[in-house]
């Protein structure tokens, strides 16, 4: 009996072609809109946690503290953390490497072109510790920073911008009027996750960028640190030991609030784990929008079909058709509708979103929450759309819909 | 011709109930009965309850009092699933514009009763095909029904009425859109089953068609006031009874 059913459906919405296909492009445009979002969502998601993932989960970012005054927070305060005490951490238990930015924006100079970079001094660790590559070339070393070498590590952008095509390992470029030895350069790792652009850096011994370029009152301090654990399980236990030998440093009594903040990357991950999943249903509930306003096309044209189809349904009734048969027409119909429409939405939901993935350098999970939620929506809309038009079908009496001209 | 009796209406009254309390009474205790292989005609002016009565003969309708036997079954006491089922085996209907689907073929239309029945979709071709032979149109069965004319739409709705060998095919009005050569056509197409045992009962306010039955009920104000042979009809025999 189904299987008759689903074909009287089929054959009774393949009679009507274009308004069939106008309704489906409802549906199809609301799942497409839902799958493409979630999708979105999903890549953007898995992109910031990648991004953490590849800094290293286990570790411990130290930058300045937070300002609060009258319980209103007011940004950061000022840098706390010195190289001293970087180099201090790296002596804790269970501390497999520190690192440390000193940042910097200064005119980078190479014959007659010149461009802004960020300026970052630092130790050699930090390769390790934010996931960098040398392209060609070598990193400096520990004994450079020591010697506060005048060497320079440069990001792809700075290799295009101030060299273009020539080979930049062994040139000299002028920061502030001050020659520095290209060493090495970095291999590109695109846009950052504000889109802001990573390979416009230069990395140089922490030492250099205090002495020869910043112009800082406070040329001791790091920006931000970081300290690596030897793994993620013993994190908190760092992160104790950490604060209290800075505390010890910085000579702070009890009671007194740290000058600086200790965050977890794994805490950090999970926030915008969160962010990101908050931001996932934020972007399905908007486009949702268009699956409902597909679904009340359905109904629309669903109710507009029984009023079409009076005379036809008083004659299936006074041929036979019991009340429930009918009903479950109607329902299939708009199931069906509903069904073909998701599936070809999906279809196109997933291939457009891997073709912005593809054009926007994000992989794209095609997602098996699609394939449920598209189908699952699918059955829904199509029987929550079709059931008053089906109701209405089916009460109507024989007598009246026959006359019905 | 057997003698059983298909329709047994006993003291039939039909009276609806309007907002605001009124009521209209329509039929006004008819009684009568259908032998099996009878054709007849139920006459009467318009607002007469000639429709009101064939809706109650077709089971498409109850009857507020009294009795309806349709081949056994007690009709007043069947709920509506029940008589859906009593329309889909008994019951062949034949109407006034034809009803039939525009968008389907002819054979999906006359087969479209045995779907009900759960009949499979090979068989319920082959049986549209063998129906469409008995009113002769041998060939149409893939076409739709908009490339024939009136009168052979009418023919594909008759095959639709036979298709599930019904006890009694009821025509409201089966020639009030031909032309009267086709509904002449269309007439002895009725004879022609109605010789081959099937009963017909047919209404119509034409007399021209009236005069293919053999035997005549007509309705006027709700009573019942002429039943006898077609032939034998006079306005002055017409008595309430």
């Amino acid at each position: 009996m189904l299987t008759a059913i689903i074909k009287e459906a089929w054959i009774s919405i393949a009679s009507y072609k274009l308004r069939t296909f106008l309704t489906m492009l409802g549906i199809m445009i609301g799942v497409a809109a839902v799958v493409m979002m979630v999708s979105a969502g999903q890549a953007v998601q898995n992109r910031i946690t990648d991004t953490f993932a590849s800094m290293g989960s286990n570790l411990i970012l130290i930058g300045p503290a937070e300002l609060v005054t009258g319980g209103v927070r007011g940004g950061r305060g000022l840098p706390s953390v010195t190289v001293a005490d970087v180099a201090a951490l790296k002596t804790l238990k269970d501390v497999e490497t520190t690192s440390y930015l000193m940042n910097a924006a200064v005119q980078a100079v190479y014959g007659s072109r010149n461009y802004g970079v960020s300026v970052k001094g630092t130790n050699p660790d930090y390769l390790a510790v934010n996931n960098w590559e040398i392209e060609d070339g070598i990193m400096f070393t520990e004994k450079d920073v020591r010697a506060a070498k005048p060497y320079a590590v440069i990001g792809q952008t700075v290799v295009d911008e101030l060299f273009g095509l020539q080979n930049p390992i062994g040139k000299t470029i002028r920061l502030k009027g001050k020659p520095f030895k290209v060493i090495g350069t970095l291999r590109e790792k695109g846009d950052g996750l504000m889109g802001d652009d990573q390979d416009n850096i230069i990395l140089m011994p922490s030492t250099t960028v205090r002495q020869r370029i910043a112009g800082s009152p406070r040329p001791q301090y790091t920006g931000i640190a970081f300290v690596k654990a030897t793994s993620e399980d013993k994190m908190e236990l760092v992160a104790k030991r950490v604060e209290y030998m800075l505390r010890t440093r910085h000579r702070l009594k009890d009671g007194v609030k740290n000058d600086f903040t200790v965050r977890l990357m794994t805490e950090m991950v999970e926030k915008v784990r969160s962010v990101g999943f908050v931001l996932s249903a934020l972007l399905a509930a908007i486009a949702s929008i268009s699956l409902i306003v597909g679904s009340i096309g359905i109904m629309n044209m669903m109710l507009v079909s029984v009023t079409e189809r009076t005379r036809e349904i008083g004659t299936r009734k006074a041929l036979g058709a019991p009340n429930s048969w009918i009903m479950m027409q109607f329902l299939a119909e708009s199931v069906l509708i509903s069904f073909i429409g998701s599936f070809v939405g999906m279809v196109f939901g997933i291939a457009f979103s891997q073709l912005g993935g593809h054009l926007f350098g994000y992989e794209v999970p095609i997602s098996i929450w699609s394939v449920i939620v598209s189908v699952t929506v699918a059955v829904v809309v199509g029987i929550v759309s079709g059931l008053m038009p089906a109701l209405k079908a089916m009460r109507l009496n024989p007598i009246d819909a026959l006359r019905y001209q | 011709m057997a003698e059983k009796i298909v329709i047994d209406v006993q003291h039939v009254c039909k009276t609806y109930f309007m907002e605001g309390g009124t009521s209209q009474s329509v039929l006004k205790d008819i009684n009568f009965q259908i032998k099996s292989g009878e054709f007849v005609a139920i006459m009467g002016p318009s607002g007469s309850g000639k429709s009101t009565l064939m809706n109650i003969l077709g089971c498409l309708d109850k009857p507020t009092s009294g009795k309806y036997i349709l081949e056994g079954y007690d009709i007043a006491s069947k709920d509506d699933k029940e008589l859906a089922v009593i329309r889909g085996k008994t019951i062949g209907f034949v109407f006034q514009n034809f009803n039939l689907m525009m968008k389907r073929t002819i054979a999906d239309n006359v087969s479209l009763p045995l779907i009900y029945q759960k009949v499979g979709e090979t068989e319920r071709y082959n049986r549209a095909v063998e129906m469409l032979k008995k009113v002769n149109l041998i060939g149409y069965q893939d076409r739709p029904p908009s490339q024939i004319s009136g009168g052979m739409q009418q023919r594909v709705a008759i095959a639709r009425a036979l298709i599930n060998n019904p006890a009694i095919i009821f025509a409201d009005e089966p020639t009030g859109n031909l032309d009267s050569k086709t509904s002449d056509e269309i007439m002895e197409l009725f004879t022609f089953l109605n010789k081959q045992g099937i009963t017909i009962v047919l209404v119509t306010h034409e007399d021209d068609v009236a005069d293919y039955a053999t035997r005549m009920i007509k309705i006027s104000d709700g009573h019942k006031v002429y039943d006898g042979l077609r032939k034998e009809y006079s306005k002055e025999k017409e008595i309430k009874c």
